[in-house]
């Protein structure tokens, strides 16, 4: 009668024994990496959109307000989008003709709307008001990163949930002077007043910010 | 329950069980009563009915197949063309005052019997979702009822008729014009002759002006009404009485005794919102400054009148007229020998009447339209002797443009089409092969019409037979006027257009004129340019338009006086039989049967059965004994020949030998929700009794059926969960009245320095509407769920209103208490939940966060209030409704996750935000929950309890406040105030 054990038998076992822990490790380590990787969290990505619109040209080029197309942003949980007709305010007049701008110019003729790819997407069960934010202190580029300096707007931040809660647990170090707010070069200087005395002026409460009701409905 | 509970319930038992008791004992139903083992079962469990369900399990080839077949849908929802989720679709030119994610609100009227009810519809981005009341529209002072919260549903209802069609078959509107334009120039050519007009009752004063154009043009055109649940015993009680036909405006504010026969004043009376704010304002003891009114009832089947009364008094209709003769004769509104009849009752009616004669001036009666009109003009002498008219009531012209009674025009209009004098018939949205009275051949006579028009919003019973149906618009989607019960008019601004292409009844008469192009618009501004009389005309228009009122449009009271001889034509008392009568009463969900297709009505439990989906044949606990019949037993109705079949519902608070069917059930052609619903009580309906038949046989089929009834979910077990007191107690010691809570803990308490949400519901303003419950389905994104599963117990209302019996099962006391989330400081829900998917914020709400919920169902177990609804199946993705008419603030739940109020935490957090910008606290009455906003008599107070100065803290600071099961400690922030009732003390009751 055979060994039931050759002799590669012990050999075998320490692949399998050492392979499986390796396999445990790696899986552990993907699942801690992948949903922090560019890939799962959208940093960086580009969505096509029908027109190239250079935040870069128009907000740092032209010194446009964020607020002359995203005209709700004080008022309202959305910032709004221009409509086609705000596009048209300057493009009736200048680059009349130009090829990249033909969708607006068709959009116009046709009372079709444009239909830009999201940059930014929240789960249905979060409720995000940009109005509240403005209001107290925080610049837009907290979230939508150097708007300012995009040609072509990216992700700038993750917006998970643990993202969400780094600033509602510590405001502070992303709140600005009102007058800042839609300066999308804005630096903190010796000038600008200290974290507290935002904190104060602002009335944050801290301790309310992460109930679940604050931003789940 | 599913179960028919077949000969489980002796009476006999449950009557000697009660009579064993002392004081006020209350209950639930009469399985409570006599503590059946059912019962108990239901008591003790979670989803009592699950146990059942999960006992039926499927077979193993059953579940295969659904496996293959959810699979095969699985797969086919990858194949719909979907709106992209990562498109953002701006406007091309943005209408001036739109800002992204703001409600707008605009003004119109919803309709109910054909008057208006002022509502504002809440936009978000254009879209209409949600109806609130207009606070300044006199029919409604904000309130809304449950038929006016589902109007939204009806709007988005996808099974509404979508294609025009002529013989079934698709036709164009180009066909539509030309048909008639063609039929308006042929029938003016004969001047109309053959020509005939069908429709409801209508107060539109642009329609009946343009109803006025079209019988100039066509000088022998006849128009007909049939309005189902007509007010035709009203206006001949009015003519019996004065001479005349006067609509009654009522005045509950003023009124200190009210009596009301088997009235509808709380429920669908004309201006019923109204008079339900007002009669509550003199029905709460602690702030009515001028004092609690004491309201009797007389009637045979329940209603909410009656279950708010100080006294009911249970009679059956012969006896109700004998009884008014009999105050009618004592108070000298009548011959004096009335008086001296004998009547039932009559100490209990002598008491009465010494009531009403130390009130003149104070006192109001109010009878419902069921009654006959000798019962109406009673009423009327009654309070012109009591000198009601003027101060308590006034009398004006009639309101609706009415020009015939019902019944005797719509059977000249079935003669004269089967006589074939009718070549073209033309229906305005009635649905008259549902609802005519089952005598008159109404489907045979229609074939006998060459050319049958029905405009109306649904493919139902008389489209089928129409050689033309076309689609009507819902009454968002129209430019039109109304008028309210004071003659007050609203101009009904449209909020979309037309969804699903529909037409208004405008177009249609102008095209029949011959206008090509018709301009619903055009047309309306034109009329009230004519009438209005504004020296500026476009500031009156708008100003209405905005308000939703037309200003200083109401009716001016009129001066009438009864006829000495106005009883001579009564007809003689019948002397009394131990006959059943048959009583048809309308619906309070599906009305007359309009609102049939509509699931938030259907799944709504009606105030006194709690059923859902479904009617019954209602008759009282004695009468059941007698012929043998239990709950759930299906029996035979026969009236004049005529058989109908419906189950039995035994129902305490009905007089002995009526038998009360809700009308507006059994349509065969309502659309997928509301086809085979229930038992058609037309087909036993008669045009001369249409409200109650008798010489009705009841017999046992012996089958039995399976309701769904709400009346045993969601049990909850508990000394004393609703209070009583009497006012006389109330003024005597108030502070006796208070209810010793102790919380003693031995831990110190949660500090809360912010804002504390509570909210105080005040039993003795609940009248059991049931529009809160549907106010709440339609802010939260409740689903409906079908009969099945509310009768397994799954039932996904947040909000339920609980209907408790007190003492003797033939005569009960009858209290409504709505149940929301306690949002308990001790809620022994979060403890239990494995996940924290349920916790406190720091303004003390208890907070469902439905991403983390893995489905435990932990909390709902250990809910004292059962107020917890687990979603067993995905509900809202089964949902056929548009996903555009979801209320976009509140998450739309999916499968596996459970819910439950949450004070409406998407207003109070929108107020909160608002509030923090502008750097302020959340004022008083700033946020609304949308249970308090429906609720037509205010019951709900909600608000910041922190502050001592809110109407929240002072409710809760009443003596009358209490709260549900404090004994356990939970420390709700719900509570109640206690129900005062103001009895006569010279009426013994039981």
């Amino acid at each position: 009668m055979a060994a039931i054990f050759g002799p590669r038998a012990n050999f075998y076992t320490q692949i399998i024994l050492i392979g499986t822990g390796a396999v445990v490790v790696v899986l552990a380590a993907l699942i801690w990496i992948l949903p922090n990787t560019g890939y799962a969290t959208g940093i960086g990505f580009t969505p096509p959109q029908p027109v190239p619109f250079s935040h870069q040209h128009h907000v740092s080029g032209l010194g446009l307000d964020c607020r002359y197309c995203h005209g709700s942003v004080e008022q309202s949980a959305d910032a709004g989008m221009p409509a086609t007709s705000v596009c048209m305010t300057c493009h009736s007049q200048i680059w009349t003709n130009a090829a990249i701008l033909a969708p607006v110019r068709q959009s116009l003729a046709d009372d079709r709307p444009l239909h830009w790819s999201r940059v930014y997407t929240l789960p249905d069960y979060v409720y995000f008001d940009h109005s509240i934010h403005i209001a107290k202190g925080v610049g837009c580029t907290e979230c939508h990163g150097p708007i300012g300096d995009m040609p072509l707007t990216y992700k700038a931040t993750s917006l998970d949930m643990g993202w969400c809660l780094d600033c509602h647990r510590n405001p502070a170090p992303h709140l600005r002077p009102p007058a800042a707010v839609f300066n999308p070069h804005w630096q903190r200087t010796a000038d600008t007043p200290s974290l507290a005395q935002l904190m104060t002026q602002y009335h944050i409460h801290v301790a309310t910010l992460t109930d679940c009701s604050v931003c789940h409905r | 329950m599913t179960e028919p509970q077949h000969n489980s319930l002796d009476l006999g038992a449950v009557r000697r069980r009660l009579a064993r008791q002392s004081g006020p004992t209350y209950w639930r139903s009469l399985e409570e009563l006599a503590q059946t083992p059912a019962f108990l079962d239901v008591l003790k469990g979670e989803f009592p009915a699950f146990a059942a369900a999960a006992a039926t399990a499927l077979d193993r080839r059953r579940l295969l197949q659904l496996m293959a077949a959810s699979m095969a849908l699985g797969g086919l929802t990858g194949c719909q063309k979907e709106v992209d989720p990562r498109k953002l679709s701006p406007y091309v030119e943005q209408p001036p005052g739109i800002v992204p994610g703001r409600a707008r609100y605009y003004a119109t009227a919803t309709s109910l019997d054909g008057f208006g009810y002022g509502v504002l519809l809440r936009h978000e981005m254009g879209r209409p979702l949600k109806v609130e009341g207009n606070p300044d529209h006199p029919a409604s002072l904000g309130g809304t009822s449950a038929i006016g919260q589902a109007s939204i549903l009806g709007l988005y209802d996808p099974y509404r008729a979508q294609s025009l069609t002529q013989n079934g078959q698709l036709a164009g509107g180009e066909d539509l014009r030309t048909m008639l334009v063609e039929s308006g120039s042929a029938l003016a050519a004969r001047r109309g002759d053959g020509l005939r007009l069908l429709t409801g009752a209508l107060t539109s004063p642009s329609l009946a002006g343009q109803i006025g154009s079209l019988q100039k043009a066509f000088p022998q055109l006849r128009w007909h009404q049939w309005e189902a649940l007509n007010r035709d015993t009203e206006r001949d009680g009015a003519r019996l009485a004065f001479g005349r036909a006067v609509d009654i405006v009522c005045d509950f504010t003023r009124a200190e005794v009210v009596l009301g026969i088997e009235s509808d004043a709380l429920a669908t009376a004309p201006g019923h919102l109204r008079y339900a704010r007002d009669f509550a304002t003199r029905r709460r003891a602690d702030e009515a400054k001028a004092g609690m009114s004491r309201v009797y009832a007389i009637e045979s089947t329940p209603t909410l009148l009656g279950a708010k009364a100080d006294h009911r008094v249970i009679m059956t209709p012969v006896e109700i007229r004998a009884a008014l003769r009999f105050i009618a004769g004592a108070l000298h509104a009548g011959p004096p020998d009335w008086a001296k009849a004998q009547v039932p009752r009559a100490d209990h009616l002598a008491s009465l009447v010494a009531d009403l004669a130390t009130h003149r001036g104070r006192a109001l009666l109010h009878a419902g339209r069921e009654q006959p009109a000798e019962v109406h003009a009673l009423c009327h002498a009654i309070n012109h002797a009591l000198g009601a008219f003027g101060q308590t009531l006034r009398a004006i012209e009639p309101v609706a443009a009415m020009p015939t009674g019902n019944a005797a025009s719509l059977a000249a209009l079935v003669a004269d089409m089967q006589a074939g004098k009718v070549d073209t018939l033309l229906i305005l949205g009635v649905n008259a092969a549902y609802t005519a009275p089952a005598e008159l051949d109404w489907a045979g006579a229609l074939q006998q019409v060459p050319q049958s028009i029905y405009l109306g919003e649904y493919a139902d019973e008389t489209a089928a037979q129409c050689r033309w149906h076309i689609p009507a618009s819902h009454e968002y989607e129209r430019w039109s006027d109304i008028r309210a019960h004071d003659a007050t008019v609203t101009i009904q601004q449209p909020q979309v257009r037309p969804l699903y292409g529909g037409r208004s009844a405008h177009e249609i008469l102008a095209m029949l004129l011959g206008t090509t192009q018709p301009d619903d618009y055009a047309l309306l501004r034109s009329r009230w340019q004519g009438v209005s009389g504004a020296a500026n005309f476009e500031r009156f228009w708008i100003d209405s338009l905005r308000s939703g009122v037309v200003a200083n449009s109401a009716a001016p009271s009129i001066a009438v006086a009864p006829r000495a001889d106005y009883a001579d034509a009564f007809p003689p008392l019948a002397t009394g039989s131990s006959a059943l009568t048959l009583l048809f009463r309308p619906d309070i969900g599906l009305w007359d049967g309009r609102y049939a297709e509509n699931g938030w009505l259907q799944e709504m439990a009606r105030p006194f059965t709690r059923l859902t989906w479904d009617n019954a044949a209602a008759i009282a606990p004695a009468t059941a004994a007698r012929l043998g019949l239990a709950q759930s037993d299906m029996a035979r109705l026969t009236v004049e020949g005529r058989q109908l079949q419906a189950p039995v519902w035994i129902l305490p608070g009905q007089a002995e030998n009526c038998v009360t069917l809700h009308l507006g059930y059994g349509r065969r052609r309502a659309g997928p929700v509301g086809t085979d619903i229930g038992a058609n009580a037309y087909a036993l309906r008669s045009a001369g009794a249409p409200w109650s038949a008798g010489g009705l046989t009841l017999a046992k089929t012996g089958t039995g059926y399976a309701f769904a009834s709400e009346q045993h979910d969601a049990l909850i077990e508990g000394d004393d969960l609703v209070r009583e007191a009497t006012l006389a107690a109330y003024l005597h010691d108030p502070q006796s009245l208070k209810r010793k809570q102790d919380d003693a803990s031995l831990y110190p308490g949660y500090a809360y320095d912010g804002i504390a949400w509570a909210m105080s519901i005040n039993l003795n303003s609940c009248i059991g509407c049931q529009a809160c419950v549907v106010a709440c389905q339609a802010e939260n994104n409740i689903p409906v769920v079908g009969k099945k599963e509310v009768g397994r117990g799954r039932v996904m209302h947040w909000l339920r209103i609980d209907r408790y019996y007190k003492g003797d099962i033939d005569a009960p006391g009858i209290v409504f208490q709505p149940v929301p989330c306690m949002q308990c400081e001790n809620a022994p829900c979060e403890v239990v939940c494995p996940v924290q998917a349920t916790v406190h914020d720091a303004e003390g709400l208890n907070v469902m966060v439905y991403n983390r919920c893995v489905g435990t169902r932990f909390c709902s177990n250990n809910c004292p209030y059962k107020v917890r609804r687990f979603n067993f199946f995905d509900y809202t993705g089964d949902d056929a409704r548009p996903r555009e008419s979801w209320n976009p603030d509140v998450t739309v739940r999916a499968r596996g996750v459970m819910e439950k109020c949450t004070y409406c935490v998407q207003r109070t957090r929108k107020a909160m935000i608002e509030a923090d910008k502008e750097n302020r606290g959340v004022a008083d009455g700033e946020v609304q929950t949308a249970c308090q906003q429906a609720c037509p008599t205010q019951a709900i107070t909600f608000g910041n309890k922190s502050d001592p100065q809110s109407a929240v803290a002072r409710r809760k600071a009443s003596v009358l406040d209490y709260s549900l099961l404090d004994e356990l400690n939970t420390r709700p922030r719900t509570t109640y105030a206690m129900a005062i009732r103001n009895p006569n003390p010279k009426i013994e009751t039981s």
